[in-house]
C-alpha cells in the first residue's frame, strides 16, 4: 500500500465521530492547560493520561496528542494579552504580542498567531507522512547494539542541551534511569531497589512519578498571595487582521517553519529553542527588523509558527525510530506504552491502522485548534480570572485522581507526593528536570537493548564500535557529553532555554 | 511557569542546601553501587541485573563529586528558596487525604480536602467553596465512575458505604 492510501485509510478512522470528539476534547484541554501559567504540557498531558485510560489505544492517543499540541496554541494567549507565556515556548512572543496589544492590536496578533500555528503544524505534520515509511524502513534494519546508540546519541543530547550545567544534566539522567529500574530486572527476574515492597515489583507508576516531579513541585513553588490578572478578551471585529499584517506575517511564517521543523527533529532540542532563534531569523531577515520589539507582526507570527512546527516535526524521530525527542513526547510515549504501542518502526508494521489514524489526527486537531482558538478568545481568557486558589485545588484534584487511577491504589499517590517533593529540590538546586523524564522512559528500553547485544557477542563490548552504525552513533554520543571539555560554546539560546 | 527574567542572588559562599543535595546524591549513588554488587554484575550469560544501576550508581557518584569541585571554586547562585508554608500546607493535606481515602471514600475525603483548600487555606466565600467542593468530589466521582468507567474509591465504613459514600 502506497503512503497516500495509508493516508487516506487513517483520515477515515480518525473522523469518526468518536475520534473527531476524543481530538476535540484533546484540543480543548490542551488549549486550557497551555493558558494556565504553571501547569506545562509534561505534567498537563501526564494528568490527562488517566482520562484515557479505559479509551481504545486509537482514540487515546489521538486525545493526548491533541492535548499536546493543544497546550502550544494555548500558551500564546496568555503571552500576548497578560505578558505572562503560558508555555515556556511562547515566552518570545510576549516581546512583540504584548506590544501589539498596548497598540490595540491584539486581536490581530492573536489570529496571527494562530493562522501561523496552523501553517507551522501542518506543515511538519505533512513531513511526517513524507518520513514515516523511509525512516520506519531504515529502522526495522537497526538491530539491538544500533537502538542503543540511537538512545545514547538522544540522551546524551537532552543532557547536553538541558540546563546550564552538564554535571547537573547527568545528575538528572541518571536519577530517571534508576527510577526506571526499580521493579524486576527484565532479564534475569530479580527484584531491584524495592526495598522489599509488593508494590514497587511492577516498578514506579511513570504516570505518578511525572505528575510528582512537574506538577506538584510546580504547585509547591508557588508564592502566597499571586494576584488573579486583569485581563480583557479581544471584540470578534478586532480579530481580522489587515492586508499589509497578513503580507508581513507570510515570510515569518516560512522561516519560522523552516526553523522549527529543523530543530525539532533534533531529540534536546525545546520548543523554546526554535521559537528564540525565529526571532532571531527576523531580527536578522526581516524587512521590518527595526519594528521588532515594538509590535511587530513578525516578532509574533515567525516564533509562533516555529513553535507549533517544532511540536509536530518532534513526534517524527518518534514514529519512526521510537525516540522521544523532548519530555513532553517522552511522556506521550509512555502513554503509547501502556496502550501496549511500541513507538517506531515495528508501529507501522504492526499497528499500521492506529498509526496513520493518529498521524490523520494531527491535521484535523490542527484545523480544530484554528477554528476553536480565536473565535474563542473571549472563553480562553475567562479561565485566567479564576482566583488562584480555586485553580490550585482543582489541579491538586486531578492530580490525585491521576495518580490513583493508574493502579487504583493510594500507594501512587503517596508515591507521586514524593516525587513531588523531589522535584521542589531539584528545582532549588536548579538541575534541570528534562533529561529526568526522558530516561525514565527510555531506561528500561535501554537497558534491555544494552543487555541483549551483549549477550549476542557472548558479553564483547566492542559489539559497539565493531558494527558501524552503531560506532558512528555511539561516537557521536561521547562528542556529544565531551563537549565541555572540548571548549564549545553553548548558543545564547540553549543557555537561556527555560523549558531545561 | 518558571520565571525566566528574575536574577538571583549571587554568593561567596557554598549554599547549605546546594551540600545537603550533593551529600544526598553521593548517599544514593554509594548505595546503589553497593546493592548493584550485591544483585551480580555478571553472569555466565552475560550482563547481570545490577550492571546498569552500578554504573548509574557510578556517574551518581562521579557528578556529585565533580560538581562539588565546582561548587567550591565557584559557588553558584542563590535560589530564591521556597514558601515553607505552601509547601507544608499542600504536602500535610495531600499525606492526609491519601491516609484516609479507602476509609472515607473518596466524595468525603476529597470534598474534606478542597474544603480546607478553598475556604481556609483560600479564604473563599463559605457558598463557592461548597459548591466547588461538593462538584470536584461528588461530581468528580459521578463523572470518573459512570462517565468514564474509571473507579473511585468508596468508604470502608459499611455505613457511609450504604449512603453512597
Amino acid at each position: 500500500m502506497d503512503t497516500l492510501t495509508e493516508l487516506l485509510g487513517g483520515f477515515a478512522a480518525a473522523m469518526t465521530w468518536q475520534n473527531l470528539i476524543f481530538a476535540f476534547l484533546g484540543c480543548l484541554l490542551g488549549t486550557i492547560i497551555g493558558v494556565l501559567p504553571g501547569v506545562g504540557p509534561v505534567a498537563g498531558v501526564a494528568l490527562l493520561i488517566p482520562l484515557t485510560l479505559n479509551l481504545d489505544p486509537t482514540g487515546s492517543i489521538i486525545m493526548l496528542c491533541a492535548i499536546f499540541y493543544g497546550t502550544q496554541y494555548g500558551g500564546t494567549i496568555t503571552s500576548v494579552l497578560l505578558n505572562t507565556p503560558g508555555e515556556a515556548s511562547s515566552a518570545i512572543t510576549t516581546i512583540d504580542g504584548y506590544a501589539m496589544t498596548k497598540l490595540g492590536r491584539a486581536g490581530a496578533a492573536l489570529t496571527l498567531a494562530a493562522v501561523g500555528s496552523f501553517v507551522g503544524g501542518t506543515i511538519a505534520t505533512i513531513g511526517l507522512v513524507a518520513a514515516a515509511k523511509p525512516l520506519g524502513e531504515l529502522g526495522l534494519l537497526v538491530g539491538p547494539p544500533e537502538f542503543f546508540a540511537l538512545m545514547v546519541v538522544g540522551i546524551s543530547l537532552l543532557v547536553a542541551l538541558a540546563g546550564k550545567s552538564m554535571v547537573k544534566a547527568l545528575i538528572s539522567g541518571a536519577l530517571g534511569l534508576l527510577i526506571s529500574m526499580v521493579g524486576i530486572d527484565p532479564v534475569a527476574g530479580a527484584p531491584r531497589f524495592t526495598f522489599g515492597m509488593d508494590r514497587l515489583l511492577d516498578g514506579v507508576s511513570f504516570v505518578a512519578v511525572i505528575v510528582g516531579v512537574f506538577g506538584l513541585s510546580e504547585i509547591l513553588s508557588y508564592r502566597k498571595n499571586a494576584e488573579t490578572p486583569l485581563v480583557h478578551a479581544p471584540g470578534m471585529r478586532s480579530l481580522l487582521p489587515t492586508r499589509a499584517e497578513w503580507r508581513r506575517s507570510a515570510p515569518a511564517m516560512a522561516r519560522g517553519t523552516g526553523v522549527g521543523f529543523g530543530l525539532g527533529l533534533i531529540p534536546g532540542m525545546t520548543g523554546s529553542v526554535s521559537s528564540l532563534l525565529s526571532y532571531a531569523a527576523e531580527k536578522k531577515f526581516s524587512r521590518f527588523r527595526h519594528q521588532l520589539g515594538k509590535g511587530a507582526v513578525e516578532g509574533v507570527a515567525g516564533p509562533e509558527t516555529a513553535n507549533n512546527a517544532h511540536a509536530n516535526a518532534a513526534l517524527i524521530p518518534l514514529f519512526t525510530l521510537g525516540i522521544p525527542a523532548s519530555p513532553t513526547i517522552a511522556v506521550l510515549m509512555g502513554a503509547f506504552l501502556q496502550q501496549g504501542l511500541t513507538p517506531g518502526p515495528s508501529l507501522f508494521t504492526e499497528h499500521s491502522d492506529i498509526a496513520w489514524a493518529i498521524i490523520a489526527s494531527l491535521f484535523i486537531g490542527n484545523l480544530l485548534l484554528l477554528l476553536l482558538n480565536v473565535p474563542l478568545v473571549g472563553l480562553w481568557t475567562s479561565i485566567l480570572r479564576v482566583p488562584t486558589p480555586i485553580l490550585t485545588a482543582l489541579i491538586l484534584l486531578f492530580m490525585v485522581i491521576g495518580a490513583y487511577t493508574i493502579n487504583f491504589s493510594v500507594f501512587d499517590v503517596f508515591v507521586m507526593i514524593g516525587f513531588g517533593l523531589l522535584g521542589l529540590a531539584l528545582r532549588n538546586l536548579d538541575i534541570p528536570l528534562a533529561p529526568m523524564v526522558l530516561t525514565l522512559v527510555l531506561g528500561p528500553l535501554m537497558e534491555r537493548s544494552l543487555r541483549e547485544s551483549l549477550e549476542i557477542s557472548q558479553g564483547d563490548f566492542s559489539v559497539f564500535v565493531n558494527r558501524p552504525i552503531s560506532a558512528v552513533l555511539i561516537g557521536l554520543g561521547v562528542l556529544i557529553i565531551c563537549s565541555p571539555l572540548l571548549k564549545f560554546r553553548k548558543p545564547k539560546a540553549l543557555t537561556e532555554d527555560p523549558e531545561a | 511557569m518558571e520565571s525566566v527574567v528574575t536574577k538571583p542572588r549571587s554568593t561567596s559562599r557554598v549554599a547549605p542546601s546546594v551540600l545537603t543535595g550533593i551529600g544526598a546524591f553521593t548517599a544514593v549513588g554509594v548505595y546503589v553501587l553497593v546493592s548493584s554488587v550485591g544483585l551480580g554484575l555478571w553472569t555466565s550469560l552475560g550482563p547481570g541485573p545490577g550492571l546498569f544501576p552500578f554504573a548509574m550508581g557510578g556517574v551518581l557518584v562521579a557528578m556529585s563529586a565533580l560538581w562539588l569541585v565546582q561548587e567550591l571554586r565557584r559557588p553558584s547562585e542563590r535560589s530564591e528558596g521556597i514558601d515553607r508554608g505552601v509547601v507544608i500546607a499542600v504536602g500535610v493535606s495531600l499525606v492526609v487525604l491519601a491516609s484516609v481515602m479507602d476509609l472515607l471514600g473518596f466524595q468525603l475525603s476529597m470534598f474534606l480536602f478542597l474544603l480546607y483548600h478553598l475556604k481556609l487555606r483560600g479564604g473563599r466565600t463559605w457558598v463557592s467553596s461548597l459548591i466547588i467542593a461538593l462538584a470536584g468530589s461528588v461530581g468528580a466521582f459521578y463523572a470518573f465512575n459512570y462517565g468514564l468507567n474509571v473507579a473511585l474509591p468508596v468508604s470502608a465504613f459499611a455505613p457511609l458505604n450504604l449512603i453512597g459514600l
